[in-house]
């Protein structure tokens, strides 16, 4: 029991997350008999397949202390190259090519903001236009769509109640993350750069390496997210996929990161991501209107950012009674020499 | 070290030497070399018809950048949330009129609405909150809004209406929307330059530590600046409705440049204009004169016969091109230190 | 034998200012070297040269008997050389073992935190945290065990010579006495030490030599056992003294216009009590980490205080913010211009009025010709080149850019002016100019305090000094008493009572 109040104390964030999911999950639980099924359960984690992605590659930006806003396009390009090429070459090659060029995209992009010491918010909001107009070009201003269906097919499969190839995929790719992040000094440099970059810069960490690797990172998760969106649905719109940004956006500050940076974890993303897709599947059962899930979404993160001013007001305040508290503690003995050398005079 | 005579104020031309880095001539002289390629290439290009088609085309986005511009300049990045503080406010506006209330009630209503939901955004924002996380959900909720509260459908107003001389009227051969553009940019030019708002704009934009320590706090200047944003869009909400005298919350998301999102073209319109995305340097003319440049590249390619593609090409590598020769310039001149 | 470490000859100059003017610099294997001299004597110039930030210098610079040239800090490092800075470099929220091993050669690329704790375990053990927790987090631990963390970060990359720029400045007793137990350990185990620092007791518990620095220039090291306190003292301040300082005013004492009482800043021990008088410049003296600047920043309103009061025309307050202190006359000038004394990016003329657009505006309508005026004639009073007054602020010299930063203070009218290092940064051509405005200033009836480490600075230009130690308030000297000896006693030994910390170390 002390062991569960400690891990809770120690990780308020991911507790806040879990408690939240809990909630969300057992309201539509409750109000509908449908919700707590296995065939909802597949269509949560179809959902998570893609969302997820969007969610850890978000997660991992704002733990560096950047955002990507170009995701969305990037999923999109994706999508539309997966799409054009799998009929001519095949689901793999295609897939292959696809991801290969939304990781190389965004490993340019990790290159220049470092490069340029400019904010990745800055840089991104060209490449977000930018992409667009690569991705309309690629999809020739179409919509593009597969002709053999198989593939879509082969991907929704269901396996093991819950899972598809899909979904399976990203799990795997959290994990890989996952213990990318904790177990590596790259993944420590990001948490670095994001929590206190100035001192990171002192003890010698250079900034280009970790930049680049986050933006990879973010730019593969992208980049497979929009692949097996275009796969599944067999059709991509190179306008498509900017609704990603806000969902992704929600679900990494559910998950627990900090705007500051340096904060958060994947499985913070992952809980982050399901809560998300918990309230969207649920509204969906409850015939809510799609654009109300956006208003929701929005009332999610504005609730979510004044809590975490608020606590950066608190921790502000902490800090110095910290300050203080540490000055109480040591002043005795300076201060018994200046009364002792006052005596003497 | 000697300290020589008073110098009077400058001239004009002294102040744009002085205004105006070799970086914005840079952009006129790419504007001119376009412009010339364009006369040459395209024989309808230099009509006066399509110059004022041009000028027309770059209004709306114009002016809501000009908004954004004062956000930008002082030092707080830039709104998300534009297209949907539009959405929002056309959705107000149209459905203010079409019960019937008249352009004046429906204008202020619509107003009042802008400005609560900027200076809401404007209070968090100064509070500390992250400009872009803050807009991104309050995109969501204003979006959110617009759609419950039109059922996420057209809403009409019927021709004649009171607003019909802001969509459609024109003064002296010029659509009143140009006209409309054209006196906000010299306003808001004027606020920035003559006004001690518009010095305090910069000086918090340039260093906001030293702006506090002078008697200047963003707290106050992030809840203006946002309301100015808020307001332009919603501006721009209540032009485009009287044009089309309708109203729907995808208008900006779908109708609206190329892209299909006036949020980025707003945004690219500041930095195409060269703004400093950090904020202290800039002005709103250089905005306006982003947002003619972006719509004359645009209509060149349109009267090339290029698709959206290439010309959302276009517009990303401009905004890319602005910010690499921008941070080049920045770190060039810091370095001299 | 030859020394490890062995520097000759070495000149520094940053335009016309001659930082380091032929120095000679050794120290040998297991030696705690200790390098003193007052501010701007060209410690850190030098610092900064021996651990590779700087290679603009010429002379020689061998390392072992080979001559050696760093282009940048990881090269050095590379050879063995280490140094801790005065602001720490650690990730707050990381833990320990994760802050030992973040950058450098020795960093396992897969490693779980508990190896990466093991590992650290030996390095923890050599500073003297063998009881700290490596998986805590960095910022749950006192800043003297963060200093110890920092040593220890450096000592995971095997250096040769460690470098200790002022590590105790911001310590307390206990903790500084842990990290000179640890200076001593590591040099018993045969790392060489540079130790810089400004305390005098400090300096004669644990350095074997002592180089003194002077004026851009070296004194032979000498084994600090030939040393006392007086002497070390008498080697710091022997410089000749150009006569930069204006002559003393008339002060009449007798009705304070600015008084603080019990004024407790954040972070300093106890509360202060100082008055000054309309007409005279007070003096507040006392090292980095005395609190004498954190007076000054509470009385201008830009930092926050645990209580007391100011009385200042006859009125009690005590200001939340600048805003409030500008508005009834008080301004105050940080030591750091470009963080917020500065708008770089902005030209000077907007510099120079910025505290001030209310007087140049009528309807919220910016004068432009007033303020122009205005700042053309502040300018001048500083003597900024107002020929450049449209240019960005961040073109101006170092002493230029000070000047502004004080300059526009004049826009105000202050009746009282703060000022935190009026001359840091400063070449000795506008340091003169800035003493002579600060007196003019005075001699019009504004009352002036600043806060300064540099003790020639504090003994020549103020009128009464109040000093500082430790974040407590020591002393107060009256204007005929005032001699650079008697400052820098009462800033460095106030208690003539040096404990036997080297006991208390064991």
């Amino acid at each position: 029991m002390d062991k569960i109040k400690n891990w809770v104390v120690e990780n308020h964030d991911l507790a806040f997350a879990i408690l939240l999911a809990i909630c969300v999950y057992g309201y539509f639980a409750l109000t509908n008999e449908y919700f707590a099924t296995h065939r909802t359960g597949f269509a949560i984690m179809e959902r998570f397949a893609v969302l997820g992605l969007v969610g850890l590659a978000l997660t991992l930006c704002i733990i560096a202390g950047e955002i990507d806003l170009s995701i969305g396009s990037n999923a999109a390009l994706a999508a539309v190259v997966v799409v054009r090429f799998t009929d001519s070459l095949g689901a793999f090659p295609a897939l292959f090519i696809a991801v290969s060029i939304s990781t190389l995209i965004g490993a340019i992009q990790g290159y220049f903001i470092a490069y340029l010491r400019v904010r990745a918010i800055v840089l991104t909001v060209g490449t977000l236009m930018l992409l667009r107009g690569v991705a309309l070009f690629a999809a020739e201003e179409k919509t593009v769509m597969l002709t053999d269906f198989r593939v879509p097919d082969f991907i929704s499969t269901k396996m093991l109640w819950y899972f598809s190839p899909a979904s399976l995929l990203v799990i795997a790719m959290f994990v890989v993350v996952g213990l990318f992040m904790s177990y590596t000094r790259y993944g420590r440099e990001i948490y670095a750069i994001g929590g206190a970059r100035k001192e990171a810069v002192a003890a010698g960490i250079d900034l280009k390496r970790p930049m680049i690797i986050v933006f990879a990172i973010s730019g593969l998760c992208a980049g497979l997210g929009g692949c097996i969106i275009g796969l599944r649905s067999g059709t991509a719109q190179a306008l498509g996929l900017q609704y990603v940004l806000l969902a992704g956006t929600v679900a990494a500050f559910i998950g627990g990161v900090s705007i500051l940076g340096g904060k958060g974890g994947v499985i913070g993303a992952a809980i982050g991501t399901l809560t998300v897709n918990f309230l969207n599947t649920g509204l969906v059962f409850n015939v809510t209107p799609a654009f109300m899930v956006q208003l929701y979404l929005g009332v999610l993160l504005m609730i979510v950012i004044m809590f975490q001013t608020g606590s950066r007001i608190f921790d502000d305040y902490q800090r110095r009674q910290q300050i203080l508290f540490d000055v109480d503690a040591r002043k005795a003995p300076l201060l018994a020499r200046k009364a002792e050398s006052l005596k003497r005079q | 070290m000697s300290a020589p005579i008073t110098q009077p104020t400058p001239n004009w031309l002294e102040r744009m030497v002085r205004d105006y880095s070799a970086f914005v001539v840079a952009l006129v002289a790419a504007f001119m070399v376009i412009f010339f390629i364009g006369m040459a290439t395209a024989p309808n290009f230099l009509t006066l018809f399509n110059l004022k088609t041009i000028i027309r085309d770059a209004a709306l986005v114009g002016i809501m950048a000009i908004g954004l511009t004062f956000v930008t300049l002082s030092g707080n990045f830039f709104l998300l949330s534009l297209k949907e503080t539009a959405a929002l406010s056309i959705v107000a506006f149209a459905t203010s009129m079409s019960a019937g209330y008249g352009f004046e009630i429906s204008f202020l209503f619509t107003m009042v609405i802008a400005l609560i939901s900027g200076m809401s955004q404007g209070v968090l924002i100064g509070l500390g909150g992250n400009p872009i996380v803050v807009t991104l959900g309050a995109a969501g909720l204003l979006f959110g809004l617009g759609s419950y509260w039109s059922d996420n459908l057209v809403i009409s107003f019927r021709r004649p209406h009171g607003a019909e001389w802001l969509g459609t009227g024109s003064f002296l051969g010029l659509p009143n929307i140009t006209v409309a553009f054209i006196l906000i940019a010299i306003a808001a030019e004027m606020t920035l330059r003559y006004t001690t708002f518009g010095r305090q704009v910069y000086l918090i934009g340039a260093n906001r530590a030293a702006g506090k320590a002078t008697g200047h706090e963003n707290f106050g200047m992030a809840i203006k600046t946002c309301a100015i944003a808020s307001v332009c869009a919603a501006f721009v909400a209540i032009a485009f409705s009287a044009q089309v005298s309708s109203a729907h919350v995808n208008y900006f998301s779908s109708e609206f440049g190329s892209s299909g999102d006036m949020t980025i073209m707003v945004i690219a319109t500041v930095m195409v204009g060269g703004n400093s995305i950090m904020g202290g340097y800039g002005s709103t003319l250089r905005s306006s004169f982003g947002a003619v440049f972006i719509s004359t590249v645009d209509n060149m390619m349109v009267l090339h016969g290029f698709n959206s593609g290439p010309r959302v090409l276009a517009v990303g590598l401009m905004i890319v091109f602005s910010i690499m020769v921008f941070a080049l310039v920045r770190r060039g001149s810091r370095s001299q230190e | 034998m030859t020394p490890l470490l062995k520097l000759s000859s070495i000149k520094r100059s940053f335009g016309a200012i001659h930082a380091l003017n032929g120095v000679n610099f050794e120290i040998n294997i297991g030696e705690i070297m200790g390098l003193v001299g007052e501010n701007g004597a060209g410690k850190s110039t030098l610092v900064k040269i021996i651990s590779g930030f700087d290679d603009g210098y010429t002379g020689s610079f061998a390392l072992n008997g080979a001559e050696v040239r760093f282009a940048n800090p990881s090269r050095a490092e590379r050879s063995g050389i280490a140094i801790a800075q005065q602001e720490l470099s650690l990730i707050p929220s990381m833990s320990v073992a994760e802050n030992i091993f973040i950058s450098g050669d020795s960093v396992p690329t897969i490693a779980t935190r508990r190896a990466l704790a093991l590992k650290a375990a030996p390095f923890l053990e050599e500073v003297g945290l063998d009881n700290v927790d490596a998986l805590m987090a960095v910022n749950r631990l006192s800043v003297g065990e963060q200093q110890l963390v920092e040593v220890a970060r450096l000592l995971a990359q095997e250096p040769q010579i460690l470098i200790l720029d002022e590590p105790t400045a911001a310590l307390g007793e206990s903790d500084s006495i842990r990290i000179l137990g640890m200076v001593k350990r590591l040099a018993k185990r045969g790392k060489s030490i540079i130790y810089v620092s400004h305390r005098m007791d400090e300096i004669f518990q644990i350095c074997d030599r002592i180089t003194v620095l002077r004026d851009g220039e070296s004194q032979a090291p000498q084994p600090a056992a030939k040393l006392n306190v007086a002497s070390l003292v008498e080697l710091m301040l022997g410089r000749e003294l150009v006569n930069m300082f204006p002559a003393h005013g008339d002060v009449t004492r007798d009705k304070p216009l600015l008084a603080v009482r019990d004024l407790w800043p954040d972070g300093t021990l106890e509360p202060f009590n100082f008055a000054v008088y309309p007409g005279e410049i007070l003096g507040l003296a006392g090292q980095l980490g005395s609190g004498s600047g954190d007076a000054l920043a509470v009385i201008g309103g830009a930092k926050s205080c645990r209580g007391g009061e100011i009385s200042y025309e006859g009125d009690v307050f005590l200001p939340a913010s600048p805003t409030e202190a500008i508005a009834r006359g008080i301004a105050y000038c940080s030591d750091d211009r470009k963080v917020d004394g500065l708008f770089l990016g902005r030209p000077i003329l907007e510099n120079m009025t910025s505290p001030a657009l209310k007087s140049f505006s009528r309807y919220g309508i910016l004068e432009h010709q007033k303020e122009r005026e205005q700042a053309f004639a502040n300018g001048k009073k500083f003597t900024v080149d107002v020929s450049r007054m449209d240019a960005e602020a961040g073109v101006l010299s170092g002493g230029n850019q000070q000047k502004v930063a004080l300059g526009k203070w004049l826009a105000i009218n202050p009746k009282v002016l703060l000022v935190n290092e009026p001359t840091r940064g400063v070449d000795v051509g506008a340091r003169a100019e800035i003493y002579q405005k600060l007196r003019d200033l005075a001699n019009e009836g504004t009352a002036v305090i600043f806060a300064s480490t540099d003790i020639q600075e504090v003994a020549g230009l103020a009128d009464r000094v109040v000093s500082f130690y430790r974040g407590m308030q020591v002393g107060e000297i009256a204007q005929e008493q005032i001699t650079a000896a008697s400052i820098l006693q009462q800033i460095t030994h106030p208690f003539d009572d040096v404990p036997q910390m080297a006991e208390m170390a064991k």
